[in-house]
């Protein structure tokens, strides 16, 4: 195998082949001060202008040494397009959603142009940019709303809880079967556009729900998505999800992108060869907080542990320093 | 009396919503002390699903749900207290601080303390440093409670702590604080006095500051 940066994240996803060091990448943003700086450019910017998009995500390679390229910094593309009020930012700030257009449980609106709407469009184009720009040397990734999250935004995040917690299931199921639609028709118009691979975001976070929730209500619908898109599928659930990993691996996700909270050397252990790794370097203590020694000493600590691809462990604070990130790629450069 | 009790104690535990407002209104026609039915069935409920929920055996959906149905059960109680059964524990704001809009947390505190007994006034979502001054001036709380969800919001925490310092108002009240990123030694670090994990955790935080004053 050629290790150029594709390469190895591509065959990492399949815990395939290896080369003389893991690959380093993430799934979610990068984004930090010091790489809007080195791209010139920033928030709002950078979830609006597909070239922006596009110079950003590109910095994570040529900038930090990354071998993925992202260009979605929010988790509200989907929902500005069905029709929530968002925010989209600036450069202390990451984008918010203001309104929650069906939280009375009506039908969903799904645009018959969806996928021309402005949010929707400009990912498209800043993954079609990056394709041309990076070829087959760095693996180009895409990013999309599962339908749980998509809940979160139509309804309200408690109240979309609150309906599960009073047994509400035909209503909770009928929301998430009418937003499924949306996150297939995204993925697969973001692998025509040039991705490698999509980061397929439900936040049925440990800190939220339980595993008995996602096995009854989420389980059978990501089982139809992951049939339903042919290319390969990282799932991103952020918080302590040792209760459900199992779950995950058999909704046939080929990796899953987790949180240092959990011990990477026992999820290596749980998933076995089931699903790939990625992760899992901690935001809030080590890359926000931390020294480079720190996030170093994590990094090495995660390709000892066998995890597949190494990065951070979510979208990472605005002011992370950037040297911190730039340690993660030290540490992986010593190889296995 | 101890039935009625067991009967409200449990429903509150497993979210019985819509039969609480019915099993209330049964005690009281029985003449079932008020200040009983708070405190043995619904705080003592709350207590409950604060452990439950600290153990990882249900989560938000749950929660809420048990919180809701106390909050119908007081609603039938409260009107009928007479003033000596009203006293307030101690009075707590609450807010998520600038840039944060996440309230799941902030509203769980909220509930748990509002059934333990506590006044708690909520100043929202996304709070400016500025606003929340001048809430601590014109309500003078015992506590303060900072919610934070995101990382990166976490230093306006740190922001909020200074200015009560520059202020003078940092010795008039209790701070706590709490949300996914934060920590014990967070809190320490920028000077509040306690961290609360869980709803559960934050109300027995709010009881030991009160009991120590």
């Amino acid at each position: 195998m050629k290790s150029t940066p594709h390469n190895l994240v591509m065959s990492a996803l399949y815990n395939g082949r290896k080369a003389e060091r893991p690959p380093v990448g993430s799934p979610t943003s990068i984004v930090c001060h010091g790489l809007m700086d080195a791209a010139g450019v920033s928030f709002p910017q950078a979830h609006l202008d597909a070239n922006a998009m596009a110079d950003l995500a590109l910095a994570g390679h040529e900038i930090v040494g990354f071998d993925t390229v992202m260009p979605e910094y929010s988790v509200h593309q989907e929902s500005a397009a069905l029709g929530c009020e968002v925010h989209w930012g600036d450069r202390d700030n990451m984008p918010d959603g203001k309104t929650f257009p069906y939280a009375d449980f009506s039908d969903i609106n799904v645009p018959e142009h969806m996928l021309e709407k402005p949010s929707m469009r400009v990912v498209l184009d800043a993954l079609s940019v990056l394709k041309r720009t990076v070829g087959d040397k760095v693996a180009v990734v895409g990013k999309v709303m599962g339908p749980w999250t998509l809940s979160y935004h139509m309804a309200g995040t408690q109240n979309f809880l609150l309906q599960i917690g009073m047994g509400e299931k035909e209503k909770v199921i009928m929301m998430m079967r009418q937003l499924m639609p949306v996150t297939i028709a995204f993925a697969k118009a973001q692998f025509q556009a040039g991705a490698d691979v999509v980061c397929l975001a439900d936040h049925v976070t440990g800190d939220l729900a339980g595993p008995y929730h996602y096995e009854e209500l989420l389980l059978p619908l990501h089982k139809e998505i992951t049939l339903q898109i042919g290319g390969p599928l990282i799932l991103h659930v952020c918080g302590d999800c040792t209760d459900r990993l199992e779950l995950f691996a058999e909704a046939g996700f080929d990796a899953y992108h987790f949180e240092w909270q959990m011990d990477a050397k026992k999820v290596v252990e749980k998933v076995g060869n089931r699903m790939s790794l990625v992760g899992c370097i901690n935001n809030a203590q080590v890359l926000y907080q931390g020294t480079p020694d720190d996030a170093y000493k994590q990094a090495r600590y995660a390709v000892e542990a066998g995890v597949n691809i190494i990065g951070p462990e979510c979208a990472i604070p605005l002011a992370t320093p950037l040297e911190n990130l730039k340690a993660i790629v030290s540490a992986i450069n010593e190889g296995y | 009396m101890g039935d009625h009790l067991d009967q409200i104690r449990d429903a509150v535990i497993s979210g019985k919503h819509k039969e609480i407002e019915e099993l209330v209104k049964a005690a009281i026609e029985d003449n079932v002390e008020l200040n009983n039915l708070i405190n043995d069935a619904m705080i003592a409920a709350m207590d409950v699903v604060g452990r439950k929920f600290a153990d990882g055996d249900i989560f938000v959906p749950e929660m809420l749900v048990s919180a809701v149905t106390m909050k119908k059960g007081l609603d039938l109680i409260k009107p009928l207290l007479k003033d000596e059964d009203t006293q307030s524990k101690g009075t707590i704001i609450m807010c998520t601080v600038k840039g944060d809009i996440h309230d799941i947390g902030k509203n769980l505190v909220i509930m748990m303390l509002e059934g333990a007994g506590f006044t708690v006034i909520d100043l929202g979502v996304d709070l400016t440093v500025e606003t929340l001054i001048q809430k601590v001036e014109e309500i003078k709380p015992d506590i303060l409670g900072l919610s934070a969800l995101l990382t990166t919001t976490m230093p306006e925490m740190k922001h909020v702590m200074e200015t009560l310092g520059s202020k003078g108002l940092r010795d008039t009240l209790k701070v706590m604080v709490g949300g996914a990123p934060v920590d014990a030694t967070f809190a320490e670090k920028i000077g509040a006095d306690g961290y609360g994990k869980d709803a559960a955790e934050a109300v027995k935080l709010v009881r030991d500051f009160v009991s120590a004053k």
